[in-house]
């Protein structure tokens, strides 16, 4: 999902230590499908409830951003609004591949085979109203602020990082970036190890920061001209061009200097070219939003996640004592002398 | 320009102030001798360390800046005896330091100083309280506090200093009078702090007779001592925690 600039960008390894006081936009959306994808057993069935409701996403959301915010890191999430129309494309192409996923995973666990049936789970994860409504009403227990966003989430996430109000964008993908968000930083949803996609061996995860500024001039490029690259390797809201991988969209537009320069020589024309441009240098975000932190609400955390979602209340409670020990008395920094 | 040469055990003391706080450091390089200013990545601490030219056996410098790892140092300094010499020598036109150690000869690659975190705006405070006290017997406190709580309130009152550590069940407090410290000028002071810092921080200071604590009233500690028989002067800085309301 996303732009598939990656291995373009200019990444640092960082510590999440280092990220002390910092406030942090997380693409809730992102961090959703992240949980509900990796927090399945074995045959990819999530975690349940007693009454069949998933509970994967609230479980992940509790212990990793209880974690978050004993390292005194400070969250926000950011939610989806309504997508682009020229996103319908590829939002239907996706619900497509969900279903056909779905039907592959019930066939695979018929059939007992394990891994399959994992695969296709996590290749079929939907996020449906219940999911965003527990998922805030759990955001609400633990007082971390969430804003809505008009349109994409990563875009607004961009632009509150913009107004400095916010120091990062938190997602897996780089879209991020060709909204503008001058720092971007990944995998810190994710804990400890890694598996390697289609391989049995593990690597240690970091967070890893993006600097768009040093991005650019280690490349050699332009703010606009990433986005004319992303454009060119195809982005959520156009296929891109035929054959044309992010190094080779680099070559082509330094030496064309825009896409409009490129096509024009391909005698190419795209008429959304313009418009999806438009999207990234001009996108639906908003300045109404309020950030504030409340400290979390153990009786309201029970209530949701043992009472209704039949969480451990020792482990809940125990996790909560733990962040509260962790972050009180809160540490300042020497800045604010 | 540089090449320098100094005792062992001061080297690794010197990494060491340093290396509690950061991972990479700047010096700075002069005729004078060799400084550096260090504030750790979540902004809690700094520390400014100087050695003067006369703490080295041998001292040739020109006013330049270089960026170091220090845990490669610390790494290397492995095969080191205390009482051996090292000999440090800049090669400019490569970017790499030369280190002889005992029969080995380093060759390490230095770090663009504008790649390091840069040096920390020092902020202006006025504390009114001062305590100088031997360094194992701060370390000794820290270390009573470590296994009772994971914070520790620094104070003075009614001409007493204490410091107390309180955990979810128990309490330690540990009191001097004047006559057990070395120096105190008594004022309003009381602050709390982190014990993962300030125990870092008090091991090497501990090495020392003498360790100023300045502190104010939920103010950052100043903790200052000497090393290379005073050609060697540190000063710490470490933020506070504070009590939420």
């Amino acid at each position: 999902m996303g732009s598939d600039i990656g291995s373009l960008l200019k990444k640092k390894n960082s510590h999440i230590e280092d990220l002390h006081n910092k406030k942090v936009a997380f693409d809730a959306h992102n961090v959703l499908y992240q949980f509900l994808s990796i927090i399945r057993q074995r045959d990819g069935t999530p975690l349940k409830d007693s009454n069949g409701l998933i509970t994967s996403h609230l479980s992940g959301i509790f212990y990793r951003f209880l974690y978050i915010m004993e390292e005194g890191i400070k969250p926000i999430f950011v939610f989806d609004g309504n997508p682009p129309e020229l996103k319908r494309e590829t939002l239907d192409r996706r619900k497509e591949r969900r279903q056909k996923a779905q039907h592959k995973w019930d066939e695979a666990v018929e059939k007992g085979l394990e891994e399959e049936a994992f695969k296709y789970s996590q290749a079929s994860v939907k996020l449906d109203d219940y999911i965003i409504e527990s998922s805030k009403e759990l955001l609400n227990c633990l007082g971390i602020p969430f804003v809505e966003a008009p349109g994409e989430g990563e875009a607004q996430a961009a632009h509150m990082v913009i107004n400095g109000d916010v120091d990062f964008t938190a997602s897996q993908d780089y879209d991020a970036l060709l909204f503008g968000s001058p720092l971007v930083i990944r995998n810190l949803t994710i804990t400890g190890k890694r598996k390697l996609p289609g391989k049995n061996t593990y690597v240690d995860v970091q967070p890893e920061i993006i600097d768009l500024e040093l991005s650019l001039s280690e490349l050699e490029i332009t703010y606009y001209q990433l986005i004319d690259v992303a454009l060119c390797v195809g982005t959520d809201y156009n296929q891109g061009l035929y054959n044309i991988g992010p190094k080779k969209a680099v070559t082509l537009i330094k030496k064309y200097s825009t896409i409009e320069n490129l096509l024009k020589s391909m005698e190419y024309d795209d008429q959304n070219i313009g418009q999806v441009k438009k999207l990234f240098l001009h996108p639906l975000v908003t300045d109404k939003y309020k950030i504030s932190w409340e400290n979390p609400n153990k009786d309201k955390l029970i209530n949701l996640l043992c009472k209704k979602h039949n969480f451990s209340e020792e482990r809940v409670s125990k996790a909560y004592d733990k962040l509260i020990q962790k972050t009180n008395p809160i540490q300042r920094t020497l800045d604010q002398f | 320009m540089f090449k320098a040469t100094i005792e062992a055990s001061l080297l690794k003391d010197s990494i060491e102030i340093l290396s509690v706080l950061v991972d990479e450091a700047r010096f700075k390089i002069s005729k004078e001798g060799l400084s550096v200013k260090a504030v750790d990545p979540a902004n809690v601490a700094m520390v400014s360390f100087n050695l003067e030219s006369e703490a080295f056996e041998e001292f040739e410098g020109d006013d330049t800046e270089i960026g170091m790892d220090l845990t490669k140092i610390n790494d290397i300094m492995g095969v080191a005896e205390k009482n051996d010499n090292i000999v440090l020598e800049l090669k400019e036109e490569t970017q790499k330091m030369e280190i002889h150690i005992g029969g080995f000869s380093y060759t390490l690659s230095l770090i663009d100083p504008s790649t390091i975190r840069s040096e920390p705006r020092i902020p202006q405070l006025d504390l009114a309280g001062q305590v100088i006290l031997n360094g194992s017997e701060m370390r000794k406190a820290i270390k009573a506090a470590e296994k009772i709580s994971d914070h520790i309130m620094l104070g003075i009152e009614d001409e007493i200093f204490y410091m107390e550590a309180e955990g979810d069940t128990d309490k330690v407090r540990l009191e001097m009078t004047r006559d057990q410290l070395i120096d105190m000028k008594a004022g309003d002071a009381r602050s709390m702090f982190s014990l993962d810092y300030l125990s870092d921080i008090v091991k090497p200071a501990s090495k020392s007779n003498e360790v100023e604590l300045n502190i104010g009233k939920d103010f950052p500690i100043k903790i200052n001592f000497e090393v290379a028989n005073g050609k060697g002067i540190v000063n710490y800085l470490l933020a506070p925690r504070i009590e939420a309301e």
